[in-house]
């Protein structure tokens, strides 16, 4: 494959690990981020997942330069970067708009940041080509931005960035202009690009799919602070706290108390657990791990289907206990068991794995 | 907004008809002129009221010619004689019987009033070379007394002018020099002075301002330029040479005026003795057409009529002046306003040339200096050809006799001048340089 | 059943009157209007171009001896080159003013963006008076240059003083236009550059300038045609071997009926037109709604603190080049006699004091007539910028085309075409003939100053992302609604610059309007000014009411300047995730 030929040419990348020290930033009055300490191993896909207003996109953009200047360290590879300007820093950006400079074509739009790196126009055309191989759009080069559809206005992007290679690859929310099938499609590619590449690549998403499914590690931030920082499974096998629960995927958080080897929930009932927290004061309960019953039974939690909602691969019901309103999910199968709102149920709770919050 | 415009469209309702006896003037004069008059017209006819419109000359005669089907002008009121002329040839003054005592038919050779009796004189204006005391102190200069002394040397790039075609009093000084001089003399006279400007400016105002400002150091102007200019307390002194133009400034009642009893009792106030004492008004300084108003003139105040004043003066030729008006503008314009670069790269080449050699008697020099002033002085039409109709209809769109042949358009016969012009100034140009390395 | 009923009556409506939208509506009274002010007057007037000057008939005759005569050629080459330097020099004066204030956090951008503005108001006459007396051959500067180093610098002499006076006068067109498109830009074209590894000058090159360019090129052709048909700097300068004045000269000249005039008129109109056209077809496919407004526009950079001096001494410099021209205005409006000298002899408030005493009705009329004007003016500009940009209706780049050519048009001809179309037409009411009636002044300004007002709706609307409107329309707003709630308040911005620019040149305008003043008691300020410079006496009176002229008009532009940055703090979104 060519993408494969552009790899043995380009392989003398060098990427980079990045670390961020005790790094603070404000607009203003306002704080924006607070004691950021994070370290990304080079070649790693990494992302930075929260809601809007949590800091992640000023925190990219900050390893990228832009932005009020920092309080802190931030190393790329070796280098202290705070006090360098954008165009010194050799981090590629993909920007969410795309930013697609629409007075050049494809091929000028590609060819930018080579040319402003002096390289022999020689040079400049083997890698433009190559770059927009790679995203499989050299046929389009002298079309202008304003004639490409919005995923090919991405990988326009992308190879943009790309072609400079850069030590760090930075994409701001690369995917929330497309549509959802290329989406997924855009995502794989993505994935599989970095694969190829080996390129420290840092993804902000507030999708937490998005991030689950590319990401060797992730960053959940909330409020300008770190909240959590591991591989995706392991944040949502073991979260940190609420917010982080939350956050990945759907959680019931009943309050309660540590009783021995279970929990007490407020709503007086009693789930077994096997790991132990001191001072445990929540339990985090995935709405798959509960199944439903209609015959009531000794240690079932008992309550009402308030909400039924049919989500394909399954049946999501909102039941309204004495712990409060509890998620439950289950499978669905053609002519399966269903239960219709208003239905009174059980609710059996697989806790022993369950997470602890303090 | 709305508030605003509907106040002020009632306010002019209210006034549009409370003014019945309104007398409408249309003048190129200046508020210091007009205000004056104004103001002891209302005093003199209290049922009368003055509404002045200020125009400049070519304005006005444009706006009479447009409004002639709806005429709501009473008096026209202006300097340049050539403007009521164009206003009469095209019937829109009209012919009023004026009483008006104690004004002589002329001044000098210049007639007071139109002979016909479309509009009088009522003040005189004679053209001087108005200077300004601390450029010619800074740049050491003598000061030029007569027309000739401004072709010499020492006043390269010092004179200023406007162009005869935009101000019909410097045509009337032009024209002066042509028949005092003669027709080939006066051009050359003319061009040797044009030789020396840093300016033909297009207004006869910008000629003042120029000498005021500093920005020229001799400007030929109409008197009250000077004079005003002088009483406004500018560094600027004024002087008839010996050979002046008189100029009457005129007025007329326009044809089919609105107010036909209201402009006549004007134009009889101006040229009454009370009138008359208004030019004397440090602010006016015009020169009255009543001999008897310079009783009351302050010290020093130049009379026209005294026979020490311009005692060169010709025998002015009015039909002569009229039967070329537009063609010696048009050569004017041709030959030096338009090509002022060309001419004074020549003047100053033969300026150069003939420093250079003062003193030589270098024979081949001197004949090519010689050569190169006759081309100079070169024109491309005689003094016959300017009187002849077949030239100068080339000017008049509403030709006299509709038969006359003509020998072109307008334009065609310029481009020839042109082209005569530009290259007789380059070969001179020429001609002077390499006397000057001689 | 009701429903049916109102489907039926709709679909009667519709062939009732095909297609004809208010959009349609509006255009056709639009170009109504314009024929009726602009086009029919002066096709009046300069007809006598194709008539044999003899027989009155048809010709083309005129032309050919156009073409054939040298001075002509001269004249017409001198124009091209006088307008392209002026376009030149005041790219060189705008350029660092629009980036300095609109790339960075800077204190006193609304007051720059004023300052930079008032080079526009420069009074007939007093301008060029105070301008040769600061930088004339005698005039301050040279007197002073003589006086220590004993050279002169013609800055004054011949074209050179054209284009000097042309770019300082008429820089800031390129001004605003360049400042409100380099503030549509978004702000993420530029980082994508950064983070490329482009920076300062280059960056600005390729990528801001660029982006820019719309904006750019509608100021520097308004500057190019402007420059091209401007008769008063030259003939003030006494250059007149330039295309306008020597069809002022030819028009103008009494008695003389030169066809020649009309025929440098026609061309000069016919080249306007061709010039635009021009730039429409250079700047086809160029239209970059790069911005979704709220969308951030170019960050502001913090200055450090060296840089900081630095742009505040490169923007010091060229605002005291180009005010130079209005502190000469305040020392002739104060100063007693000021002739052959650095500085007037003394200086005194008499000016003042005669202005407020003899002349504050020209004040009033000059608010009533320029304000009118404008006001019509951005009505007009911005419904002729939707109809040209958002609707397909046929013709529709005719009307830009015919209010365009408003800027070509001789002010002198437009005011003989008013008196010649208009002036037996009696108004009702006793008002008079229309020609001599108040309002044809206001309309004669309005029309002259339509094609900036129009430039600036348009360069305003060419950014306005049509998403945008079209989210409206999908919330229910009609087409007449989305305009009013969403078009004209993201428009403010183009339509108030419009309104600014003409509503402050129409306050210093004089070359129409003094053919139509009927009465000195209507007269508008530009006319009084013109009074007082006909007399010695009059030149510091002059000076003064052209100083209340500039001094009217710039509070009136930094008032808008202070709606327009607060208008920009309040609608400005913070992008998301900070």
């Amino acid at each position: 494959m060519t993408q494969t030929a552009y790899r043995e040419n380009n392989m003398k990348r060098e990427t980079a690990g990045i670390r961020i020290e005790d790094l603070y930033l404000s607009f203003g009055r306002t704080k924006v981020l607070a004691g950021i300490d994070m370290e990304i191993e080079p070649g790693e896909f990494f992302a930075f997942l929260g809601p809007s207003g949590s800091g992640k996109s000023t925190l990219l953009r900050a390893i990228a330069g832009f932005g009020p200047r920092p309080k802190g360290r931030i190393l790329i590879g070796d280098r202290e970067v705070v006090d360098l300007p954008p165009w010194k820093r050799n981090v590629g950006m993909v920007f969410q708009s795309y930013a697609l400079w629409p007075h050049m074509s494809v091929r000028d739009n590609v060819a930018f940041g080579l040319q402003e790196r002096r390289l022999p126009k020689r040079e400049i055309d083997t890698k433009v080509e190559a770059a927009l191989e790679l995203v499989g759009l050299l046929d389009l080069a002298e079309r202008m931005p304003s004639q490409l559809s919005g995923g090919q206005q991405q990988r326009v992007a992308l190879a943009r960035t790309i072609a400079i290679e850069p030590q760090v690859l930075l994409l701001d929310e690369p995917l929330s202009n497309l549509d959802a099938a290329l989406r997924v499609q855009m995502r794989r590619e993505l994935l599989s690009l970095q694969r190829k590449l080996q390129l420290t690549t840092i993804f902000v998403t507030h999708d937490q799919e998005e991030a689950n499914t590319t990401a060797d590690r992730m960053a959940v931030l909330d409020g300008g602070v770190i909240q959590q920082v591991g591989p995706p499974q392991e944040l949502y096998d073991h979260p940190a706290n609420a917010f982080v629960a939350g956050f990945l995927g759907t959680a019931n958080i009943l309050d309660g108390q540590l009783q021995e080897d279970a929990f007490l929930t407020k709503g007086g009932h009693r789930l077994p657990i096997t790991r132990a927290l001191p001072e445990a004061k929540r339990i985090v309960l995935r709405p798959q791990n509960i199944a439903l019953t209609d015959q009531p039974a000794e240690g079932l939690i008992r309550g009402r289907i308030r909400h039924r909602e049919f989500l394909g691969s399954q049946i999501r019901y909102l039941v309204e206990t004495a712990d409060g309103t509890i998620i439950v999910d289950r499978l669905h199968e053609p002519d399966g068991l269903d239960y219709p709102a208003g239905s009174d149920v059980s609710l059996r709770v697989d806790s022993r794995n369950a997470p602890l919050l303090p | 907004m709305r508030k605003l415009l509907l106040g002020t469209a009632l306010s002019l309702i209210t006034l549009s008809a409370a003014s019945a006896d309104v007398v409408t003037v249309v003048t190129s004069f200046p508020q210091d002129l007009t205000g004056p008059f104004k103001a002891a017209f209302e005093e003199a006819y209290p049922e009368h009221q003055l509404e002045v419109v200020n125009r400049n000359t070519n304005a006005a005669v444009a706006f009479l010619q447009e409004t002639q089907g709806s005429n709501t002008t009473d008096i026209f009121w202006a300097s340049a004689p050539d403007a009521f002329e164009v206003l009469k040839s095209q019937n829109l003054l009209a012919k009023v019987d004026i009483a008006a005592e104690g004004i002589p038919d002329s001044i000098g050779s210049y007639p007071i009033n139109d002979p016909d009796g479309f509009y009088y004189g009522f003040a005189a204006s004679g053209y001087g070379i108005m200077y300004n005391t601390r450029y010619v102190d800074a740049n050491e200069l003598p000061i030029a007394q007569e027309w000739e002394d401004l072709m010499g040397a020492e006043y390269n790039g010092h004179v200023a002018m406007s162009s005869p075609s935009r101000s019909g009093t410097t045509h009337l000084t032009v024209e002066t020099l042509l028949q005092g001089d003669g027709w080939e003399d006066g051009w050359a006279k003319w061009k040797w002075i044009s030789g020396n400007m840093n300016t033909v400016t297009e207004r006869s105002f910008g000629v003042p301002d120029a000498v005021n400002s500093g920005s020229a150091g001799f400007g030929i102007v109409i008197d009250f330029f000077g004079l005003a200019s002088k009483a406004s307390g500018f560094p600027v002194e004024l002087v008839y040479p010996s050979v002046t133009a008189i100029v009457p400034a005129n007025i007329g009642i326009v044809e089919n005026a609105p107010s036909p009893a209201g402009a006549k009792d004007f134009v009889e106030f101006v040229l009454s003795p009370q009138g008359q004492e208004v030019l004397l008004n440090p602010a006016i300084m015009r020169l009255p057409v009543n001999p008897e108003a310079y009783a009351n003139a302050p010290e020093g105040f130049p009379n026209p009529f005294d026979e020490d004043f311009a005692p060169g003066a010709i025998i002015f030729d009015v039909d002569k002046s009229g039967a070329r008006y537009n063609l010696v503008n048009s050569l004017f314009d041709v030959m030096i306003t338009y090509r002022l670069d060309e001419l004074r790269q020549a003047v100053s080449a033969v300026q150069r040339a003939e420093a250079a050699h003062a003193d030589s008697s270098n024979e081949e020099a001197h004949a090519l200096i010689a050569e190169a002033r006759a081309l100079i002085e070169a024109l491309p039409i005689t003094e016959e050809q300017s009187l002849d109709p077949a030239y100068a209809d080339v000017f008049q769109v509403a030709r006299k006799s509709a038969d006359t042949e003509v020998v072109g358009r307008q334009a065609e016969v310029e481009q020839e001048w042109d082209s005569f012009t530009v290259d007789n100034y380059r070969r001179a140009r020429e001609l002077a340089e390499q006397a000057a390395s001689l | 059943m009701s429903a049916t009923n109102s489907a039926s009556s709709r679909a009667l409506r519709f062939t009732l009157f095909p297609r004809l939208s208010g959009a349609a509506v509006v255009g056709i009274l639009i170009a109504i209007l314009l024929m009726a002010f602009l086009v029919l007057p002066v096709a009046q007037v300069i007809y006598v171009a194709f008539l044999d000057a003899r027989s009155g008939t048809l010709t083309l005759q005129n032309f050919q001896d156009f073409f054939n005569t040298t001075l002509f050629q001269q004249s017409f080459i001198n124009s091209f080159y006088v307008s392209a330097m002026s376009v030149v020099v005041a790219t060189i004066i705008a350029l660092p003013l629009a980036y300095i204030t609109t790339r960075f956090n800077f204190a006193g951008t609304a007051l720059i963006q004023s300052l930079g503005f008032i080079p526009l108001i420069m009074p007939p006459f007093v301008g060029a008076v105070a301008m040769s007396l600061l930088f004339g051959r005698n005039g301050t500067v040279n007197l002073l240059l003589n006086q220590y180093f004993g050279f002169r610098i013609p800055f004054m002499e011949g074209l050179n003083g054209v284009i000097l006076v042309q770019s300082i006068h008429y820089f800031p067109f390129i001004l605003i236009n360049l400042s409100a498109a380099l503030r549509n830009i978004d702000r993420s074209m530029e980082e994508a550059a950064q983070n490329l590894g482009a920076s300062g000058l280059r960056l600005f090159r390729r990528i801001v300038f660029p982006l820019a360019m719309p904006g750019y090129l509608a100021g520097a052709a308004l500057v190019f045609i402007k420059v091209f048909d401007d008769l008063g700097t030259p003939l003030l300068l006494n250059v007149n071997t330039m295309l306008a004045p020597q069809a002022y000269l030819r028009i103008t000249g009494v008695g003389i009926n030169d066809p020649m005039g009309y025929v440098i008129s026609f061309i000069l109109v016919a080249f306007s037109v061709f010039s635009l056209w021009a730039s429409f077809l250079f700047m086809r496919g160029k239209d970059y709604a790069t911005t979704q407004k709220g969308g951030g526009g170019l960050s502001k950079r913090q200055l450090s603190r060296r840089e900081k001096i630095l742009a505040y001494l490169v923007i010091f410099l060229i605002l005291a080049l180009v005010l130079s021209p209005h502190f000469g205005l305040v020392l002739l409006a104060f100063g007693t006699i000021w002739s052959f000298s650095p500085l007037p002899d003394g200086f005194t408030l008499q000016h003042f004091q005669t202005v407020f005493t003899e002349s504050t009705q020209y004040i009033y009329n000059t608010l009533l007539y320029a304000g009118s004007a404008a006001v019509l003016d951005v009505l007009i500009g911005s419904a002729i910028a939707y109809i040209v940009i958002r609707t397909g209706l046929p013709g529709r780049k005719w009307l830009d085309y015919m209010a365009t050519a408003a800027l070509a048009v001789p002010g002198v001809v437009l005011g003989i075409g008013y008196l010649r179309m208009f002036h037996g037409i009696q108004l009702p009411f006793g008002m008079g003939p229309m020609a001599s009636w108040w309002g044809i002044i206001i309309i004669a300004l309005m029309i002259r100053r339509l094609p900036y007002a129009l430039r600036s709706c348009m360069a305003a609307l060419q950014q306005l992302s049509l998403a945008l409107e079209e989210a409206a329309e999908n919330l229910g707003a009609s087409k007449s609604r989305t305009i009013r709630r969403i078009v004209v308040p993201l428009m403010a911005g183009g339509i108030l610059a419009g309104f600014v620019t003409s509503f402050a040149t129409a306050a210093v305008e004089l070359s129409a309007t003094i053919m139509l003043v009927s009465r000195a008691s209507e007269a508008p300020l530009a006319y009084g000014i013109y009074l007082y410079m006909q007399s010695p006496a009059g030149r510091g009176a002059g000076a003064a009411l052209g100083i209340l002229a500039v001094v009217i008009v710039a509070l009136g532009t930094y008032l808008s300047h202070r709606i327009i940055e607060r208008e920009r703090d309040r609608t400005v979104i913070p992008a998301s995730g900070q």
